[in-house]
């Protein structure tokens, strides 16, 4: 885009304006009428009140008040909600980018500085809207030699890894996307893939630099992958399931943070480790390996690998939440749905609207949500703080520390669970229960 | 023991300094404030007087079209060139003054330190850009203008760390 | 192969397990040059600084300005230090036209080239930062530059290229309530040195990656002809401000930084300590500066220098800055020779990389305190 601005004429003002209509009338016909048809052939509609609930019903209902609720109840408890919205991808992204502005501000705080200012009225706000936004506009430049397919799949593989992995994640009693029973052995394994899309991308892109970075990229994930999955075998031999639901419950009433707090310490340096942040940031390294093997991707391939990388954040401090701080236990601080609009209804002035089966989240669940979000949130922010604070860590410093000191440390905490288990403190018919 | 202690300091430090003021001047909203008036020149103690180095000012009741700030930006920018003017001065029988081109100039201020009749200073502005290369060659008409530049903001030293305010 | 290679080049083999890599201008890591290093692993096999992207010509351009012109123009290889890089100018120019410099113009340019020595010295530990991963550097030394630059803009006008030293003193005299405003924040300065301390050179993942690396021994180090803050981070105590003071350094009482152990660590931390020593010669200096005076000798229009030469050099932040200057009856300098430290500091780099780990290129290249402009003039 040239920098000097052409002259405004309402002439080509209001041709550019008709030829937005007519493409976006023509890909509604052509595209938007067959997903319809695709929606209504395949996806089950559900019953309420005994009668099948086509669009068109649904239509002529949410017009009328008193019965748009259950239709909305309905739509929250199927899958497709909880894999797009709640404690799926919308929640999760919605995060991320809490995260992203938060950490640039926070940052800059530490740095005595302002951070994003101009985008937006206050203080920069719209930020990450306006970066989204230039990604979106940005060429995608694929170097000539580099492997064509495996280089386009690289950043979608990624975003997916990352989020089969925030799947997993259960946000409050009964709303998880995917809960598995052996829950944990699903989070080691999809892990698992990081490094390995790290090396495919590295590898496609043909480049030294991309070759150095995806190097280090599969040392350093690999060698930390071993002590985090110890250090979280304390939690399993404690609590006595894998699935990550009941480990939840069973921190009703104290966190497992109390009684294992190295394998906290292991697994929060091996998660920073896991998610290339400074101090481990090697394998983007930007001034040893030109942002190692990131460095061929440009335009909204970029764009996905950053969703990526931070939808991976808030998945590991949704873990260590999950795992060591009690996920969703806390007191009862949400307050109670009015009972009287339940019966009643409400009324504003002479009118008054009946909403049978209003209460849509009932209150344990959006207590659980509120301290979950608090929890991930401190996590979140301990997560960022090194950034500010440290350089980088050098990869046979890395290698040494992971292999020696980690694992050990590891070890000796789960020589203290079992202790613990074996003196019949803990675990099922223990002491403290 | 003393990488933790030394790891646990550093933590400490940084986090110490979430509480210090944000040393950043936001700048269109706020502009800094400078000494004086622009940098300026005594031709008979032969010594300037401190100023920022920013646009120049010609004032045209002492310009005698005498070219020696033309001579002395020869070599080192080539910014000056001189024009005719349509203006009439007992002492510019010539009636020739400087044009100054902001694409090449260097604001170095030599041309200030050669002017001997009080003629040509500097002012305090700073905000030259402009969309297109012609514009910037500034005629003596637009260098007799003085600017108003707003001042509101300077570095200011309290407990809490330095600031603009 | 019948065909003859030029003088220098020569063939070379193509091994299997050694990777050129190009850290190269256009680099995150490299600054304004170009280093060619030979990789077996993660060892570096061999390193080749290829200088010379920045070349303008300098000293030839210099033969065509008269020397009051010379000004603008020699101050541009350094331009946030360009008192230090003028410093020498006026002083061999004023012995080549025989010109006397009144007190309280040696006091001031004594308190610019201060002030300039500290502006770089934070520029460059900012780069230092970001060499290693450490962010928080950059923006603190960056914000604590601009304490000086708004000094140095209050007193001559320009945040960058001053042009502030002239043969017969300075430009300007320094404006009102500079002295309390300087005062302020030299002082505020000294308190947020102090915080350096924890998050950066006493931090252990800092001193892990450059302690005991790109180690320079005080017999390498004369033997190399190295100057500066690298010479001094070798256990050799040589000071131009010391041994052969120029203006008023012989008045004003300041230590030499000396540290022995010549590795990264050592060199990286000579500069932070001479900041202190600096902060002390300006409050010196404002001491015992003459509360007024002229500050400027006027000189007679298109001075010409006798057939003469001229040598003088002083201690700027990267090590001596020479001039050697001969004039033969013209209003031009006949030639105008710059030595530099930075280059004269260049030879170390492939001496000391060759068998370093690759990640600690960054650290050792730029502890070696090159400023590439300056060394290609």
């Amino acid at each position: 885009m040239s920098t000097i601005a052409p002259e405004f004429r309402l002439s080509r003002f209001i041709a550019s304006l008709f030829d937005i209509i007519f493409w976006i009338l023509l890909i509604f016909s052509l595209v938007g009428l067959p997903i319809v048809f695709i929606i209504l052939f395949y996806i089950k509609l559900p019953l309420i009140n005994g009668q099948l609930l086509t669009p068109y019903l649904a239509m002529t209902w949410l017009a009328d008040p008193s019965r748009s609720v259950p239709i909305i109840k309905s739509f929250i408890h199927t899958t497709f909600f909880k894999v797009a919205v709640f404690p799926g991808f919308g929640f999760a992204a919605l995060l991320a980018a809490a995260t992203i502005f938060i950490e640039r501000k926070f940052l800059a705080k530490m740095q005595l500085r302002v951070g994003p200012l101009y985008c937006g009225k206050i203080e920069g706000i719209l930020q990450l809207m306006g970066d989204g936004l230039k990604l979106m506009s940005k060429e995608i430049i694929i170097p000539a030699k580099a492997d064509k397919p495996i280089f386009w799949i690289g950043p979608l593989l990624f975003v997916g890894t990352a989020g089969a992995f925030v799947s997993l994640i259960p946000v409050a009693p009964g709303w998880v996307v995917a809960n598995p029973n052996v829950g944990l052995l699903a989070v080691f394994a999809t892990i698992g893939f990081f490094p390995i899309i790290a090396v495919l991308s590295a590898w496609a892109a043909n480049s030294k630099w991309t070759f150095i970075g995806g190097l280090r990229a599969l040392h350093q994930m690999i060698s930390f992958e071993i002590p985090l999955i110890l250090s979280l075998l304390s939690i399993v031999i404690l609590s006595g399931t894998l699935n990550l639901s009941q480990i939840v419950e069973s921190q009703k009433h104290y966190w497992w943070i109390v009684f294992t707090p190295i394998s906290a310490i292991v697994f929060f340096i091996t998660i920073i480790a896991e998610l290339e942040r400074i101090p481990f940031d090697l394998p983007e390294a930007e001034s040893e390996i030109v942002a190692g093997w990131l460095t061929e991707f440009s335009g909204m391939m970029y764009g996905l690998i950053q969703l990526g990388t931070y939808l991976k954040l808030y998945a590991f401090a949704g873990l260590f939440t999950v795992l060591f701080l009690g996920g969703w236990n806390g007191p009862m601080v949400w307050p109670p749905f009015p009972e009287d609009i339940v019966t009643h209804g409400i009324t504003i002035g002479p009118v008054t609207a009946k909403f049978p089966g209003l209460p849509l989240f009932d209150q344990e669940m959006l207590n659980g949500t509120l301290w979950f979000v608090i929890k991930t949130a401190g996590v979140i922010l301990l997560i960022l703080l090194p950034r500010g604070v440290f350089p980088r860590i050098r990869i046979d410093m890395l290698l040494h520390n992971g292999w020696y000191k980690w694992i050990g440390l590891a070890f000796v905490n789960i020589f203290i669970a079992l202790g613990l288990l074996y003196a019949g403190v803990l675990g099922p018919g223990g002491l403290i229960h | 023991m003393s990488t933790a202690v030394g790891i646990i300091k550093a933590l400490n430090s940084g986090v110490k300094h979430l509480a210090v003021k944000r040393f950043t001047l936001r700048y269109p909203e706020q502009k800094l404030k400078f000494v004086g008036d622009g940098f300026q020149f005594n031709p008979e103690a032969g010594v300037g007087i401190a100023g920022l180095r920013g646009r120049h000012i010609l004032y045209h009741e002492h310009c005698t079209g005498c070219q020696l700030c033309a001579v002395a930006c020869e070599g080192i920018a080539e910014a000056i060139g001189m024009v005719k003017v349509n203006e009439t001065w007992k002492q510019n029988k010539k009636a020739i003054m400087p044009q100054i081109d902001y694409g090449k100039c260097v604001f170095c201020g030599l041309c200030v330190d050669a002017c001997p009749f009080y003629a040509l200073y500097m002012t305090n502005d700073y905000e030259l850009s402009s969309f297109t290369k012609s514009a910037l060659i500034y005629t003596p008409g637009q260098l007799a203008i003085k600017p108003k530049m707003s001042q509101d903001v300077e570095i200011k030293i309290d407990d809490r760390g330095a600031s603009h305010g | 192969m019948t065909t003859q290679l030029p003088p220098g080049f020569e063939l070379e083999k193509v091994d299997d397990r050694i990777m050129t890599l190009n850290v190269g201008p256009q680099h995150p890591g490299s600054g304004h040059m170009r280093l060619i290093i030979k990789v077996d692993g993660d060892y570096i096999v061999s390193c080749d600084p290829d200088p010379g992207y920045v070349h303008r010509g300098e000293e030839k351009m210099a033969e065509y300005r008269n020397y009051i012109q010379n000004i603008p123009h020699l101050e541009r290889p350094v331009i946030h230090d360009s008192s230090n890089i003028l410093y020498p100018y006026c002083l061999a120019v004023e012995d080549l036209l025989g010109i006397e410099v009144p007190e309280r113009a040696k006091y001031v340019r004594v308190i610019a080239s201060e002030l300039n020595r500290c502006i770089y010295t934070l520029y460059w530990l900012a780069i230092y930062g970001i060499f290693l991963g450490h962010s928080t550097m950059f923006m603190w030394s960056a914000g604590d530059r601009e304490l000086f630059i708004d000094l140095l803009e209050a007193m001559s006008g320009a945040r960058v290229t001053h042009a502030f030293l002239v043969p017969g003193g300075v430009r300007n005299d320094l404006p009102a309530n500079f002295e309390e405003r300087c005062l302020r924040q030299v002082n505020y300065f000294e308190k947020r040195l102090r915080e350096y301390e924890d998050i950066f050179y006493q931090n252990p993942l800092l001193k892990a990656r450059t302690e005991d690396t790109g180690i320079l021994s005080r017999t390498d180090a004369i033997r190399l002809g190295t100057t500066g803050s690298v010479l001094r981070a070798s256990g050799v105590d040589f000071d131009i401000r010391k041994k052969e003071p120029y203006d008023v350094y012989e008045n004003l009482d300041f230590d030499t930084v000396v540290m022995k152990e010549g590795d990264s660590y050592a060199r990286s931390r000579v500069p932070y300590l001479e900041m202190f020593e600096s902060c002390r010669i300006i409050k010196d200096a404002l001491r015992k500066m003459p509360k007024s005076g002229s500050v400027r000798t006027k000189l007679k229009p298109n001075p010409k220098g006798g057939n003469d030469e001229v040598y003088r050099r002083i201690e700027s932040g990267r090590g001596a800055l020479g001039y050697y200057i001969v004039s033969n009856n013209r209003p031009e300098p006949y030639r105008v020779k710059i030595s530099v430290g930075s280059f004269r500091n260049l030879i170390c780099i492939p001496y000391l990389l060759k068998g370093e780990k690759l990640g600690n290129m960054p650290a050792v290249y730029w502890s070696l305190n090159y400023w590439p402009v300056e060394a290609d003039r």
